[in-house]
């Protein structure tokens, strides 16, 4: 045996050698991939060889009609620590407290933890950081690192284990502008958050996009797809940034100067349905959204444009009047002697100032609100029509229109155990029957759009996956012949004019009504306290804004043509600004040329 | 002429047999260098299959690492592009713009100051379009093409089923 492997040549022994090598190195690689630590090592890369990770869209912008962005988000950043590699928790808790304004006491606590693998990893110290103050404590952290690298001396500051990621908070450039409009967003709850009131709740899904949880691998051999989230879609609303300003400008002082608890002006474009601007009081800055319980305090709702119901008071009669002259009971002439008092269902009903005033017309009629006249008017019309008109108005129905909140009050008719005769009286002229300012809107679009009544609405158009889609306008109905629309709104226009109206704008045109309705008060009506409003539209040959005031209880003055008229006229002349409407002789002319 | 050719041919043939039966007798070195050269031969195969394969898997990995980092890189993007916008907007917002025109000696206008003149072929302020309007929507894929997922055996194995299906007419 000896012999045979003295035999052996060298190159042969170098050959068994290498051999055995290679074998070795084979058997070695298939033990190393069967043996128990194998087995652990490759539970371990399943374990960690993936990220699950939750990818939620951007929530989408809201920009009025122009452009202009009125919620959007801004980059802020979350500040936690890595317990494992903290190194002096008090440098941490210092830092925090100066910069951010975080409570020492509560970040050393945190930072002080013991790392525990699995289960005491991490801590949020501090959230929604602006880039500013993160930029301060990068530039510490690097300061502190260079003079104790890697935290090494315990009594010299580190900042190690601090960390930051950022994300994204709504924001809401114009601050309170629009903000009933709006809604909010309650973007300190990060995971749970959506949008509450206006558009922000209206379009919740829309804006929100996609909110999923997806496994990324770390192994980038392995990635095939990487999880991803579009953003929300994004909102055009029909809002003038520039008209939204001014009427809230006008809106808020009208409430200072005549002592109003609240108000309402609805600005809106009676051809398609368009708001255009929708302010209301009280309002609040949605970026402080966490003050909404100490503004919209006892049941306030957060837009009285929508949600609150109350009593119109005489502006309504301008819906029993169309609905008089369109099924042809009256014409503009058509004559009444008021005696100041008209019994309809055993009750007798008095004009606002219990006079008498005479003989008159129909424009006479609404020239002094007579209730007596609008009365009997609502008789000769007679029950069934009456309500058939008010139902086609639009009258006891939502309007739908594309914001969260929306209420409305059922409207009595006949048949129903809370109606009586007299309801048909003083529903004529607004008392006894309650709605929305913007019930209210959408039934004057018909009289000053040729009869057609438009659905209300804030969306102009949305974005989504890139492309814009434009909403369309919607006609909800028919209420009044175009004729009879024609002829109201010249009877509204010669009243104005003829009783010298504080709503009248120089060189403009423009049809309207007042409204002075008393307050109901522990079931009797309130003569000191009412709801002053005011609604019309212009130029009147070819309607471009329609106009509803409404101020809630003024005390300055109980009545609508002194207080809610002004602020038409207010608006309108602001309107005509920044819609660039000439003076109608001026328009008239330049439509010629 | 022609029955002479196979008989001619089969003496060749038994001719080179011998050739190199003899050749190796006289030589034996040559069939160690046969089997040496066939060996390196298998050797440089092997070589080259795995250099293929690392360098495939090398690219697939980077690829996949690159698509990460861009990912990062794009969301990090998109932060600040929002960041930038809220920016812009809070710097153009209308009580700002407002202040701004007053510090300038702007004043607001008043419906009485206001000249109105006909432009041709203006047809007036157009409202916002921030996007194009709907149309071909294009799907998007995977971030890695499969392809570069794909090992030398799958191709291998796959070039092969692709073959024996087009041998048969599939």
């Amino acid at each position: 045996m000896i012999d045979w492997f003295r035999s052996l040549p060298r190159m042969k022994w170098l050959a068994i050698i290498f051999t055995l090598f290679a074998v070795a190195i084979g058997v070695q690689m298939i033990r190393v991939q069967t043996s128990a630590s194998a087995k652990n090592l490759n539970q371990w890369a399943e374990n960690y060889g993936y990220e699950l990770r939750t990818i939620q869209s951007e929530r989408g912008y809201i920009y009025d009609r122009w452009g202009h962005l009125l919620a959007g988000n801004k980059e802020v950043y979350e500040v936690g620590v890595e317990l494992q590699y903290v190194a002096n928790p008090i440098t941490i808790a210092t830092t925090l407290a100066s910069i951010t304004g975080a409570d020492y006491n509560t970040v050393f606590t945190a930072a002080s933890q013991a790392y525990v693998a699995g289960s005491s990893v991490y801590v949020t110290v501090a959230d929604f950081v602006d880039v500013d103050k993160i930029n301060q404590i990068e530039a510490l952290k690097e300061q502190y690192e260079e003079s104790n690298p890697y935290g090494e001396d315990p009594d010299k500051p580190s900042l190690r284990g601090l960390v930051w990621s950022a994300h994204l908070q709504r924001i809401y450039p114009e601050n309170s502008l629009a903000a009933n409009v709006l809604g909010f967003y309650p973007y300190l709850d990060r995971e749970n958050g959506r949008g509450f009131f206006g558009v922000e709740e209206e379009y919740n899904d829309l804006l929100a996009g996609e909110k999923k949880q997806g496994l990324i691998p770390l192994d980038p051999y392995q990635m095939e797809t990487i999880p991803t989230a579009p953003a929300g879609a994004s909102l055009i609303l029909t809002i003038d940034r520039d008209i939204q300003r001014s009427t809230e400008s006008i809106l808020d002082a009208a409430v200072k100067s005549t002592g109003a608890d609240n108000g309402t002006i609805i600005v809106m474009d009676p051809k398609t349905g368009e708001i255009l601007a929708m302010a209301s009081t009280p309002r609040m800055d949605p970026n402080k959204y966490w003050e909404y319980s100490d503004i919209f305090k006892s049941g306030i709702p957060y837009n009285k444009a929508i949600s609150q119901v109350y009593e119109p008071g005489s502006v309504f009669k301008i819906l029993t009047m169309a609905g008089a002259i369109d099924a042809g009971v009256v014409k503009p002439e058509t004559g009444f002697t008021d005696s100041g008092a008209i019994e309809v269902g055993g009750v007798t009903i008095y004009n606002w100032d219990r006079g008498a005033w005479g003989p008159q017309t129909m424009v006479g009629c609404l020239q002094h609100s007579l209730n007596v006249c609008l009365s009997w008017v609502a008789t000769q019309l007679g029950t069934e029509k009456f309500y058939q008109y008010l139902d086609a108005f639009g009258i006891g129905h939502r309007t739908n229109i594309d914001l969260a909140g929306e209420e409305v009050f059922p409207l009595s008719e006949p048949g129903d155990p809370m109606w009586y005769q007299v309801n048909l009286a003083t529903n004529s002229f607004g008392q006894g029957v309650a709605v929305t300012p913007i019930q209210m809107v959408m039934a004057a679009s018909s009289l000053a759009n040729d009869g057609k009544m438009v659905s209300p609405h804030v969306l102009k158009a949305y974005i989504q996956n890139g492309q814009q889609y434009n909403t369309a306008i919607q006609v909800v109905g028919n209420p009044i012949s175009a004729e009879t629309a024609h002829t109201i709104t010249k009877m509204l226009e010669t009243s104005l004019q003829q009783e010298s109206s504080d709503a009248l704008v120089e060189g403009y045109s423009v049809a309207g009504k007042t409204g002075t309705a008393e307050i109901a008060v522990n079931g009797q009506y309130s003569s000191n306290q009412t709801n002053a409003s005011f609604v019309g539209w212009g130029p009147t040959d070819d309607p471009q804004f329609l106009v509803y005031v409404w101020l809630e209880k003024p005390s300055s003055s109980i009545w609508g043509s002194v207080v809610a008229a002004p602020v038409f006229r207010d608006v309108v002349k602001q309107l005509v600004v920044l819609m660039n409407i000439p003076p109608d002789a001026e328009r008239l002319s330049l439509k010629g040329q | 002429m022609t029955e002479d050719r196979p008989r001619q041919r089969r003496k060749e043939h038994a001719w080179g047999k011998f050739y190199f039966s003899q050749a190796f007798k006289q030589a034996p070195w040559r069939s160690q260098t046969q089997m040496i050269g066939l060996f390196f031969i298998a050797l440089v195969v092997v070589l080259l299959v795995a250099a293929v394969y690392l360098t495939i898997s090398g690219q697939a990995s980077a690829a996949g690492l690159t698509a990460l980092n861009l990912d990062t890189k794009r969301s990090n993007l998109e932060r600040t592009i929002a960041d930038k916008k809220a920016d812009l907007a809070l710097l153009t917002s209308a009580s700002i713009m407002e202040q701004r025109a007053k510090d300038m000696g702007f004043q607001p206008a008043d419906p009485d100051n206001v000249i109105y003149v006909v432009v041709p072929g203006y047809t007036g302020r157009q409202t916002a379009i921030l996007a194009p309007p709907p149309g071909i929507v294009e799907e998007e894929g995977p971030v890695v093409k499969s392809i570069y997922r794909q090992s030398l055996w799958d191709w291998l194995f796959q070039g092969i089923n692709r073959l024996s299906n087009s041998v048969e007419g599939k």
